[in-house]
């Protein structure tokens, strides 16, 4: 029993608490009856027991105690509204925390972009700036556009106002015509005038639809005339141009001459030239009077073969009568001015005044009656200009033969060849042009012009032709007939001079007269692109490219294109089958008959491509190169999510620092603050 | 053990049911009252500490993960408030003014002040989890695996605390006891 001895303050409270099993509790009680200490700590236990009980029971809660926490909780903390008590409840979500969380990282990745100008993906951000500029130059040509055009809208419009202004009302002068005929040579002088104006206009600026209406309405006031009223006292000038075609120039000269004459007219001035071809061209201007003109014209027919006839006539009506009635008041200003010479004027200055101004009447008074003088000569008789022309029914009186020849060279030093070509110059072979084109890449051409004289022409063609290879030759020969068109059989034949045009091209840019591709397919494919080289070098080709590449499958191509001779074609073929499988041979051979090419020296190009077979799986695609791919640009995504993070960090760092700064300073002002108060008041309180 | 109506009530006051957390401020703010004044041995500050338990332990309710735990959650909220408290009260010459209010209770309420003052000191003297355990104890007469629970104690741990407790109050106040006795 020694363990319950020991354990005597355990089990004394438990069973005092009723704490203890049945078990337990026989045997506690039998250990307090062996043993006097623990039976006195029992009862000490039990008093003990009995006071905890007593005092306790003071202390304890009092019966309202729980609706006194409950009220005191309601007024700490009361009911929140349902949204803000949502949000923060929905705040204590782990997944909404995380959610906020990643939308706040986000937020700040945004921001670093923002603040670094950056966009989400390089690729748009490089496109920006472009279409920006774009924009901007759009924009630009736009404006600029719009101000041009605007500039010539309102250049437009000032036009068009300024024709508007210019342009008298359009229907007032025939409309005037029509009524009245005593105004129409004013109205047609306006129609003149408005006539030069715009002229003057359609020269400038020439809108079509003015220029078109213009000859309208200017021939309108024209037309008029003829058919309005007798003619009986109208000065009108009448004039005829007629052009024919005759067999003999001389007796149409002296049929016309007849035909004026039954027409009491004569013949003013007659003209005539003899042609290239022998034949007679002349003019004849006859006057007739114009009540006979039509007949007059009517026999002219006869004559030849009319070929055009024209017939105008022009009303001086109103200026004739204006300058009549001018030259009348110039009369009368005469007569007085002599009047006042003779009686008036005794002053000298006064009277040279007056001698002076006589003098320029008098010089008006002339001019006029020239001017009547002459329209009346014009109303008197119509003019009648008639061309005439001698038939063309000669024969020729010589042939020319024109030779003109185009030569293309392909030269393999195009300088050189070039050179050569000019080293034939003499007396007899002229250059005429000379040129030579290099451009960027190497490429050369040359263009020549040759004159040669005839009888060198051939020996000098042919040394050309063997300077070179010649990729076209043509000749052109024309036979130009001197004087006559017929099949002259006595006319004599002579040789012109020969004109050659050369064109050099380097001989690369000759085009094949064979083409080859095919494919060889090896596993070295390197080294085979060697032997190939080598076996092109020995049969005289010349490498024009090549290439090399891998492609993602591992596979290799290799690709050359070769140019050979034509003559060591079959050679070249034979020792590529040691290289490889050759596949897919394809020729194209481009047959020019009649061509003067040397065919064995003719060019033949042959295109290889050597390659491998690839990998079933390609190394761009296998899992390792994909599961690098996805490594590498997880990370570096998450790198930019994280510059971007550290931006805006550091973007807004300054000012958290700053809030907090002041932040802490304020709380310890305000401590201080608290902290002299208080010792204020504990002074106080010690006094 | 908590039966299942009480743990509902306690997951609703997690979620922020009013009406549930007052249905479990009634059912523990004595247990925790007893904690309270366990640590602290003064009514009024034990009472601003379950208050102030509540109040904190409503603002951080979604804390709990498990909500069968809720009481144990609140009562060492409790402890620990009760526990800061009096280490702020520490620096007032606490057992002075301990002596000379016993000394004033003696001198006016006779023999029945004067056990009751020396049953206070050595409660005081005991450590701070016998003092809670007591007080638990004799306040509700919570059985041994509540106030186990209630603690966060293993099964059977309280036996042996209370025993010790009892045992040092017994040897403190023996001469009261013989006395009474």
């Amino acid at each position: 029993m020694a363990t319950t001895h020991e354990q005597i303050d355990e089990l004394l409270a438990a069973d005092l608490h009723d704490e203890l099993t049945a078990t337990e509790r026989d045997e506690f009680h039998a250990h307090l009856v062996e043993c006097a200490e623990c039976r006195q700590a029992f009862q000490e236990g039990k008093n003990m027991n009995r006071i905890l009980n007593e005092t306790m029971a003071d202390k304890k809660a009092d019966p309202a105690f729980e609706q006194r926490m409950v009220s005191r909780f309601r007024d700490r903390v009361p009911k929140r509204s349902g949204l803000i008590s949502l949000i923060t409840d929905l705040m204590r979500v782990r997944a909404v925390q995380l959610t906020a969380v990643a939308a706040i990282l986000l937020a700040l990745a945004q921001m670093g972009k923002i603040i670094t100008g950056e966009s989400a993906t390089p690729k748009e951000g490089r496109e920006n700036p472009m279409i920006m500029s774009e924009f901007d130059s759009n924009r630009n040509k736009a404006g600029g556009d719009q101000v041009s055009s605007s500039l010539a809208k309102t250049d437009g419009r000032t036009k068009a106002a300024d024709a508007v202004e210019e342009e008298p009302p359009p229907p007032a002068p025939p409309l005037d015509a029509v009524t009245s005929t005593a105004p129409k040579p004013q109205t047609e002088r306006a129609a003149g005038l408005t006539k030069t104006k715009k002229a003057e206009f359609k020269d400038e600026k020439a809108p079509t639809s003015v220029a078109e209406s213009q000859p309208e309405f200017a021939e309108s006031p024209q037309a008029t005339p003829a058919s309005v009223g007798p003619t009986a006292n109208r000065k009108l000038i009448r004039n005829a141009t007629a052009e024919l075609e005759v067999v003999s120039f001389d007796e149409s000269i002296q049929k016309i001459t007849a035909f004026a004459s039954e027409e009491k007219g004569y013949v003013a001035t007659t003209s005539s030239e003899k042609q290239e071809n022998g034949k007679l061209r002349g003019e004849i201007v006859v006057k007739v009077l114009p009540d006979n003109l039509d007949r007059f014209l009517g026999k002219l027919r006869g004559i030849g073969e009319l070929k055009n006839q024209a017939l105008t006539t022009e009303d001086v009506t109103k200026a004739y009568f204006d300058t009549e009635s001018r030259l009348k008041n110039a009369r009368l200003m005469e007569q007085r001015l002599i009047e006042i010479l003779k009686t008036k004027s005794k002053d000298v200055a006064d009277l040279l005044e007056v001698e002076k101004e006589l003098g320029r009447v008098r010089e008006q008074i002339e001019t006029m009656q020239g001017e009547l003088k002459f329209m009346d000569s014009q109303v008197a008789f119509a003019t009648v200009t008639i061309t005439l022309a001698e038939k063309n029914m000669n024969l020729p009186a010589a042939f020319l033969l024109k030779e003109k020849a185009q030569l293309s060279l392909y030269a393999t030093e195009v300088e050189k060849t070039y050179n050569e070509i000019k080293a034939l110059a003499s007396p007899k072979v002229q250059i005429t042009t000379a040129q030579i084109d290099r451009d960027n890449t190497g490429r050369v051409s040359a263009r020549l012009s040759l004159l040669l004289a005839p009888e060198e022409s051939e020996a000098v063609i042919a040394k050309v032709k063997g300077m070179a290879r010649v990729e076209n030759f043509q000749v052109q020969t024309e036979r130009v007939s001197q004087g006559g068109d017929g099949l002259g059989e006595n006319a004599k034949t002579e040789r012109d001079k020969v004109e050659l045009n050369i064109t050099l091209s380097r001989d690369e840019q000759e085009t094949a007269l064979q083409q080859t591709s095919l494919q060889i397919r090896t596993p070295e494919v390197n080294d085979k692109t060697k032997q190939l080289r080598a076996i092109a070098e020995q049969q005289g080709g010349r490498i024009r490219s090549s290439s090399f590449s891998r492609d993602t499958n591992g596979r290799e191509y290799s690709t050359v294109s070769l140019r050979v001779p034509m003559k060591n074609y079959n050679a070249l073929m034979q020792s590529l089958n040691g290289l490889g499988k050759v596949e897919n041979v394809s020729v194209r051979r481009d047959d020019r008959p009649n061509s003067q090419i040397d065919e064995s020296n003719a060019p033949a190009d042959v295109s290889i491509q050597v390659y491998s077979q690839g990998n079933i799986v390609s190394e761009e695609t296998g899992l390792w190169a994909t599961l690098r791919r996805t490594i590498g640009q997880g990370a570096s995504a998450l790198m930019w999510s994280v510059r971007m993070i550290g931006v805006a960090v550091a973007f807004l760092a300054p000012w958290a620092l700053i809030v907090g700064v002041v932040g802490w300073v304020a709380r310890r002002v305000s401590r201080a603050r608290a902290a002299r108060k208080q010792s204020a008041e504990e002074e106080a309180g010690r006094r | 053990m908590i039966d299942a109506p009480e743990h509902a009530v306690y997951r609703a006051a997690i979620q922020g049911d009013r009406d549930a957390f007052e249905m479990v401020i009634r059912s523990v703010s004595r247990n925790l009252f007893a904690i309270a004044y366990g640590v602290l041995q003064n009514r009024e500050e034990a009472e601003d500490v379950v208050q102030d338990t509540f109040v904190k332990a409503w603002k951080s309710r979604w804390r709990v993960r498990d909500s069968a735990k809720l009481p144990a959650w609140l009562s060492t909220i409790a402890r620990h408030r009760a526990r800061d408290l009096a280490r702020k009260r520490r620096p007032e010459p606490l057992p002075e003014n301990f002596e000379s209010s016993e000394v004033v209770e003696f001198e006016s309420a006779g023999q029945k002040a004067d056990l009751d003052g020396e049953v206070r000191s050595a409660l005081a003297q005991l450590p701070e989890l016998h003092r809670v355990a007591l007080t638990l104890r004799y306040f509700e007469d919570l059985d041994y695996g509540t106030i186990e629970q209630i603690l966060g104690l293993t099964n059977g741990a309280l036996r042996g605390i209370l025993g010790r407790a009892l045992g040092l109050m017994r040897k403190r106040l023996k001469p009261a006891l013989a006395s009474i006795g």
